[in-house]
Formats: C-alpha cells, sequence, structure tokens
C-alpha cells in the first residue's frame, strides 16, 4: 500500500495510461475469445461462410474422433516424460554448476544457447543431423554397425522425447541455477562443520528449499510440452500413421482441412483442460511483480 | 540470582581473541595455482553436456560451409575445403526469396517490440503506482499466456481474413503482441515496484504530476528492463511459428515458416538449408546473448516463448 500515490488527480490518469492495453484486451482478445468460443458451436468450414448454430456437434465430432484420444494419450505421455526428466537433468546440471570451475561462466552461456534457437528451426536441425543419406547421427551408428531406424514406429516416440531434453534441459537448468545461486552459503558451511556428506546435504538442505521453483518450473515446462506444435510437426508431421500427433497439430490438420468449426471445437476442449493449472502458475509467477500490492 | 546476573552484567568485556593465523602450509602462489584448477572435471562434464545440446547447430553450421559433394559424399567430409556459395545462393534469394523472410522476420519482432513497450510501459505504471486493477488485472493478463496459442490461432485467422490482415506484416505483429504482452507486462511491474517511491514522492512535492513523473524519472529508470523486455520480446517473436503458418501465406512469410520451405521442396539443397537455418538462428541470438544476465529472470518471470 505505501507504494501508492493517494493524490488527487491520479484518477483520470489511470485510466488513460490502461486505455492501451484495454483497447487491446477488448478488440483483440476479447473478441476473438469470443469468436472462438462461437465457433466451436456453429458448422462453420472454408466452403461454408454463413454458417448456422449446431450446438455441441463439434464437440460430439471431437470426442468421437479416436485421433483426438490418441494425440491426448500421447501429448499427456509426452508431456510428463519431458518435464519428469528434464527437472531432474536441469538439477543435475545445476546442481554440477553451483561450484566454482575454470570457464564456468563461458560454458553457461554455450549451454543455454539452444533457448534461444526457434523450435521451428531447430525442428530443421534435427531433421539435417538424422537424415538417412546424409545426417551426423545415422551416419555414426551405421559406424558402429547398428541398423537402426530412427523414425520407425518403435522408435519415434523416445526419438522426440530425447529431441526435446536437447532444447529443453537447458531452461530447467537456468531456473534451477538462478534459485540454487540463492541458497545461503551459511547452510552449506554449517552442514560441512556437521560433517554431512555432499548427497545428504542435497537431500537435506537443497532440495527442501528449491521445492517451490522445482514446482513452478515443472508447471511452466508442462505448460509448454502440452502444446507442443512446432518441432514435432516439421520433424515427423505427426507420424508415422499418427503417432507423434500433438493436440496442437491434431487441431492444426483440421484446422488445415478447412472445419473451423470442429477446429474451435477441439482448442475449447484442450483450452478446458488447461485450465486448472493457470490459477497456480499465475499466483506463483505474479508474486515478485506484485510485491507491494 | 541477582547477584549473579549483575555480575554478568558487570563482568569486564573479555579482550578480543587474537586473530587466528591462516593455515599457510603452501607457498600462496601454489595454493592459488591449486585453486586455478580445482573442479577441472566439472569443465569436462559441462564441455561435453555443452557439445551435447549444441549439436544440431554445430552441425548445421558445419554443413552450411561445405561443398554440396562432401554434404552428399560424408557427414564428416571436408575433401573439397569450405565455401561460402550457399549463403550467396540464398541471400541473393535464388529459388525462395529469403531475404524477403528476414525482412518480414525483422518488421514483425521490431513491431511487435514497439507495440508491445507502447502498451506495456504506460499499463504497468497504472497498476503498480496508481493501483489500477490491482491483483487482479495483472494475474488475468498472465493467464492469458498461459491458454494455449492455438484456442487463439483460429480466431485471429478469421478476424484478420474478414478485417483484409491476412497475410499482412501487421497481423502478425498484433498476434505476436498478444504473445508477448503478459511478459513484458509482468517484467515491467517488477522492475517499477524496485524503483524507490520516496524519488517520486519527492518530485510530486515539487510539483511534477503524473506523466510528468512517469516520463522524466520512472523510465529512465527502468531503461536497463526494459532494454531486456525489448530483447526478450525481439527473441519470441521472430521465434513464433504457429501465428506465422496459420496467419501468412506468401507475402509476410517470416523466417521459421520461409526456412521450411526449403526443407519440404523436392530435392533438399542440405547446404542451403543449413545456410537459411544458420542465419536465421544466429540474427536473434546475437541480441539475445547481450540480455544474457536479464534472461533468467525474463524466463522465470514469465511462461517462455
Amino acid at each position: 500500500m505505501a507504494a501508492q500515490f493517494h493524490r488527487s488527480g491520479t484518477r483520470g490518469a489511470r485510466w488513460i495510461l490502461s486505455a492501451p492495453l484495454l483497447v487491446f484486451l477488448l478488440l483483440v482478445v476479447a473478441y476473438a475469445a469470443f469468436s472462438g468460443i462461437e465457433t466451436s458451436f456453429q458448422d462453420r468450414t472454408l466452403l461454408n461462410p454463413e454458417p448456422s448454430f449446431t450446438g455441441f456437434a463439434n464437440y460430439a465430432t471431437v470426442l468421437n474422433d479416436s485421433t483426438f484420444w490418441s494425440s491426448l494419450g500421447f501429448t499427456v505421455f509426452y508431456t510428463v516424460a519431458v518435464t519428469v526428466v528434464e527437472l531432474l537433468l536441469g538439477f543435475g546440471l545445476a546442481l554440477l554448476f553451483d561450484r566454482g570451475f575454470p570457464g564456468k561462466r563461458w560454458l553457461l552461456s554455450v549451454i543455454i544457447i539452444p533457448i534461444m534457437v526457434a523450435p521451428s528451426l531447430m525442428g530443421i536441425m534435427f531433421r539435417l543431423i538424422l537424415n538417412d543419406n546424409i545426417g551426423t547421427i545415422p551416419a555414426v551408428f551405421k559406424a558402429i554397425g547398428s541398423d537402426i531406424s530412427l523414425f520407425s514406429g518403435s522408435n519415434v516416440i523416445p526419438l522426440v522425447v530425447a529431441l526435446d531434453l536437447v532444447q529443453w534441459t537447458p531452461f530447467t537448468f537456468l531456473l534451477l541455477y538462478s534459485a540454487l545461486q540463492s541458497v545461503p552459503q551459511e547452510l552449506y558451511e554449517a552442514a560441512s562443520i556437521d560433517r554431512a556428506g555432499y548427497w545428504r546435504v542435497v537431500k537435506s538442505i537443497i532440495v527442501p528449499l528449491i521445492v517451490p521453483t522445482l514446482v513452478i518450473t515443472g508447471f511452466l515446462r508442462a505448460i509448454d510440452a502440452f502444446r507442443t506444435f512446432d518441432t514435432i510437426y516439421i520433424l515427423t508431421g505427426g507420424g508415422p500413421g499418427t503417432k507423434t500427433t500433438t493436440l496442437s497439430i491434431y487441431i492444426y490438420k483440421v484446422l488445415s482441412g478447412g472445419n473451423f468449426g470442429v477446429a474451435s471445437a477441439a482448442a475449447v476442449i484442450v483450452a478446458l483442460i488447461t485450465l486448472p493449472l493457470v490459477p497456480l502458475v499465475v499466483g506463483r509467477i505474479t508474486r515478485g511483480a506484485l510485491a507491494n500490492l | 540470582m541477582t547477584a549473579t546476573a549483575t555480575a554478568t552484567a558487570t563482568a569486564p568485556v573479555p579482550a578480543p581473541a587474537p586473530v587466528p593465523k591462516t593455515k599457510s602450509r603452501s607457498h600462496p602462489r601454489a595454493r592459488l595455482r591449486r585453486q586455478r584448477w580445482k573442479g577441472l572435471w566439472r569443465t569436462a562434464v559441462v564441455v561435453v553436456i555443452g557439445l551435447l545440446v549444441n549439436l544440431p547447430f554445430l552441425n548445421a553450421i558445419c554443413t552450411a560451409f561445405r561443398q554440396d559433394g562432401d554434404i552428399a559424399t560424408s557427414p564428416f567430409s571436408f575433401a573439397n575445403g569450405l565455401t561460402l556459395s550457399h549463403f550467396a545462393t540464398v541471400l541473393s534469394g535464388s529459388g525462395y526469396d529469403f531475404p524477403r523472410f528476414l525482412l518480414n522476420s525483422a518488421a514483425i519482432a521490431f513491431g511487435t517490440v514497439v507495440l508491445v513497450m507502447l502498451i506495456a510501459i504506460p499499463v504497468s505504471y497504472s497498476i503498480v503506482r496508481l493501483n489500477f486493477g490491482g491483483r487482479w488485472l495483472l494475474q488475468s493478463v498472465t493467464a492469458l499466456r498461459l491458454i494455449p496459442a492455438m484456442f487463439f490461432a483460429i480466431p485471429f485467422f478469421l478476424m484478420f481474413s474478414n478485417a483484409g490482415l491476412y497475410d499482412t506484416v501487421p497481423a502478425l505483429i498484433l498476434a505476436n503482441t498478444f504473445l508477448n504482452l503478459p511478459l513484458a507486462i509482468l517484467i515491467i511491474c517488477g522492475s517499477i515496484n524496485e524503483v524507490p517511491i520516496e524519488i517520486e514522492e519527492a518530485a510530486t512535492i515539487d510539483g511534477a504530476g503524473v506523466y510528468r513523473s512517469l516520463f522524466s524519472i520512472v523510465l529512465p529508470l527502468l531503461a536497463p528492463g526494459l532494454v531486456a523486455v525489448a530483447i526478450l520480446v525481439f527473441l519470441f517473436s521472430w521465434s513464433d511459428y504457429l501465428f506465422a503458418v496459420i496467419l501468412s501465406g506468401s507475402e509476410s512469410t517470416p523466417v521459421t515458416v520461409g526456412a521450411a520451405f526449403f526443407v519440404t521442396s523436392a530435392g533438399i539443397a542440405w547446404g542451403n538449408v543449413s545456410a537459411v537455418v544458420v542465419v536465421s538462428v544466429v540474427i536473434p541470438l546475437v541480441f539475445a546473448i547481450f540480455a544474457q544476465k536479464y534472461l533468467v529472470r525474463g524466463l522465470s518471470a514469465g511462461a517462455l516463448k
């Protein structure tokens, strides 16, 4: 409360300063949200520009589509797998960085480069390195006498999970490392006086202190993994068959087929699935910005 | 009881213990040398991990500089030496108009940065200092970022088509502004929170109004945070693929979508593809490297990407 002015003449100013956001929210966001929900109840397609209300028909179409359910299954598995593994690997890497070593600062910059690469461009680079004829990875496999087909039905899911680890482990690492840096050094010193071993220190001191960061990092990663589109779409197109079709790819394919109504219904369903997580994450990430409110 | 307490209280302060001499069993310089090499095994492990996560990028860089013949022969062949011809080919715009994709990406990213700033700076000041909307407004804006973008992509497509904005740069600027506003508002609100209120109170006593306070006093103090926001917004709008693939046809295509054109065409020229990807990745990377220290804060404050 102390951080606010309660003086005369600010009533108008607060509205004027907020006006650009309010206009944008109203004209773009609210309108789009309304129109998206409206479309989900219409038989709107590319060829039918004058749609009529069809009730829950589009929702029924989506929920009766076996591809929707297999996409949901794959997306949930993918989200849980990459989130858990990336938290573990990121935490391990953060512990590695939590002591001084030669070249640390420079190597930190190198490790976080993948975060700054557009996922779609990363997808193209994956295609290049995994290409059967000219790719480095298949060439290495051939050299060691393994005739593995990376994109085959049985290998493709572990493959896309592994590729996600390559790009996003640096992200979990970065957030967890910055949390480790705020652990008071005295705690380590006290622990070493008590002759606690390293892993004991990790288990009893570090982990409890950074649980909140682990949780928020996990949520942020899970929300992004759940809507994965670019990398997998460019790499496999959702195939073979529909094996790597995420919900976003599923919606995009329905949309590309010109069926706006069904695509909107699927998008509404996916948004509803994510909704329960939203308040948890919002409360946590707005805390710093709202310190004085 | 009282006697002992008084005695304790009046007891003479013990003379400070002599500072123990630091153990110096070895020569200081030797110790320094040992310290310098301490943790070298960590360096080794981290170098390997750094190579591993950057392998796709390194591989693309290598391919981009190799001759077509070598690329076809083996991933490790440099027999015919290095070449810049792939970069020359794609930057001269033969085949697909890559220079145009680059210009589109730059226009979309710069336009988004400007629009985001124009909207986010005043409203953040209004939220933090004038208590506009309180927690509620900031939290709902943040929540927007967590809803799958696909949910908004479809109505955006319909809206922009109706408004005649489909396949234009302004449409992509609006879509990317939507994506990046929550992050920008969060970071700027956090930065305004850190500015000591006393400075503005003093300015008010001296007769400065709200706008004068914001533009002459708060804004210059926010400069480092605003630079960070600008770079993050630039990076994320440069990286957008979902909105670009849905809202652009042929005119407003940015590099993320345009680069994929080179792959899906018949008879992939991998050297050219690599050059396209390397150029597209390096440009925002250069900006982002400078903003590295803000990256942690930006990434943890907003919902990334």
